[in-house]
């Protein structure tokens, strides 16, 4: 999915948790790296980038997207069901270090990473004793 | 980890329980972290084995898996499914938050209801869903019977 970067977008505005049944909480990693950025990877199996929504809102960042399930067509009988298709819903609370406009977000193979830098003032600075 | 069950003529004796317990999770509000989407007993990766007029489907959940770490073989009626999810980051120092995905390899085994065409059996990886079509051998599929 190498399009995935041009058609996902962060965007800013409210939104509200989703009221369906099958609203499903998908699994995330969150680390920091040495240059001080936030990378979240969270598994968002079947969704597509089109579906996949990403909002920043007063400090809060929420996660949405459609995993549905490939359709086999008609005439299929399920033997056995170890998963189902529903809507992805996370959201998180973000510090204000983070450099809200600077959020990536990339899908590829079913995870979804969002790289978030830290913004300038937030960085470390070093300070330098002077001796006299 | 090895998982392995067994249908007569392709019937899924927990399935109605397995549904049952997703209903009354739903009920009691237990549902919405993550494992609800996965009905079976948490063996990962989860399955689904969909019964056609001409051919089985087998849907496997890997999300972050590459094509390459997955190797599928069949003998017989049972499909082997093997495979390895890597950690998002291999070697160089981060300090992690959250970890909630997991990582390691993976077997999972599957008896499949039907005889199928282990020749031509197709294999497809799209947004973390593996889909394998298995043709049901031509001994398997159902036949009309005139009556004269």
């Amino acid at each position: 999915m190498s399009q995935s970067k041009d058609r996902m977008t962060v965007k800013t505005g409210a939104v509200a948790a989703p009221a369906e049944e099958t609203t499903f909480t998908p699994f995330v990693d969150i680390y920091e790296t040495d240059d001080g950025t936030t990378v979240l990877t969270a598994e968002l199996p079947g969704a597509s980038p089109g579906s996949v929504d990403i909002r920043v809102d007063k400090g809060v960042l929420t996660i949405k997207a459609d995993g549905q399930l490939p359709d086999v067509g008609d005439g299929y009988a399920r033997t056995y069901t170890g998963f189902v298709g529903g809507e992805f819903f996370r959201a998180f609370a973000l510090s204000d270090e983070m450099d809200r406009d600077g959020i990536e977000a990339d899908l590829t193979g079913g995870v979804l990473t969002l790289r978030l830098p830290r913004a300038a003032a937030a960085k470390t600075r070093k300070i330098e004793v002077k001796t006299g | 980890m090895t998982s392995l069950f067994r249908w007569p003529s392709g019937w899924d004796p927990l399935g109605t329980l397995r549904y049952m317990q997703r209903e009354l999770d739903r009920l009691t509000g237990r549902s919405g972290f993550g494992e609800a989407r996965r009905i079976g007993g948490g063996s990962f990766p989860p399955v689904n084995v969909l019964n056609g007029p001409d051919e089985l489907v087998v849907q496997c959940e890997v999300p972050g898996v590459k094509s390459e770490d997955l190797d599928l073989s069949i003998t017989g009626e049972t499909l082997v499914i093997r495979g390895q999810k890597r950690p998002p980051v291999d070697g160089g120092e981060v300090r992690y938050q959250r970890r909630e995905r997991g990582f390691g390899e993976f077997t999972r085994t599957i008896v499949l209801p039907d005889k199928v065409d282990p020749d031509h059996v197709e294999a497809a990886l799209e947004a973390g869903i593996l889909s394998i079509r298995l043709p049901k051998s031509e001994a398997a599929k159902p036949r009309q019977i005139e009556v004269k």
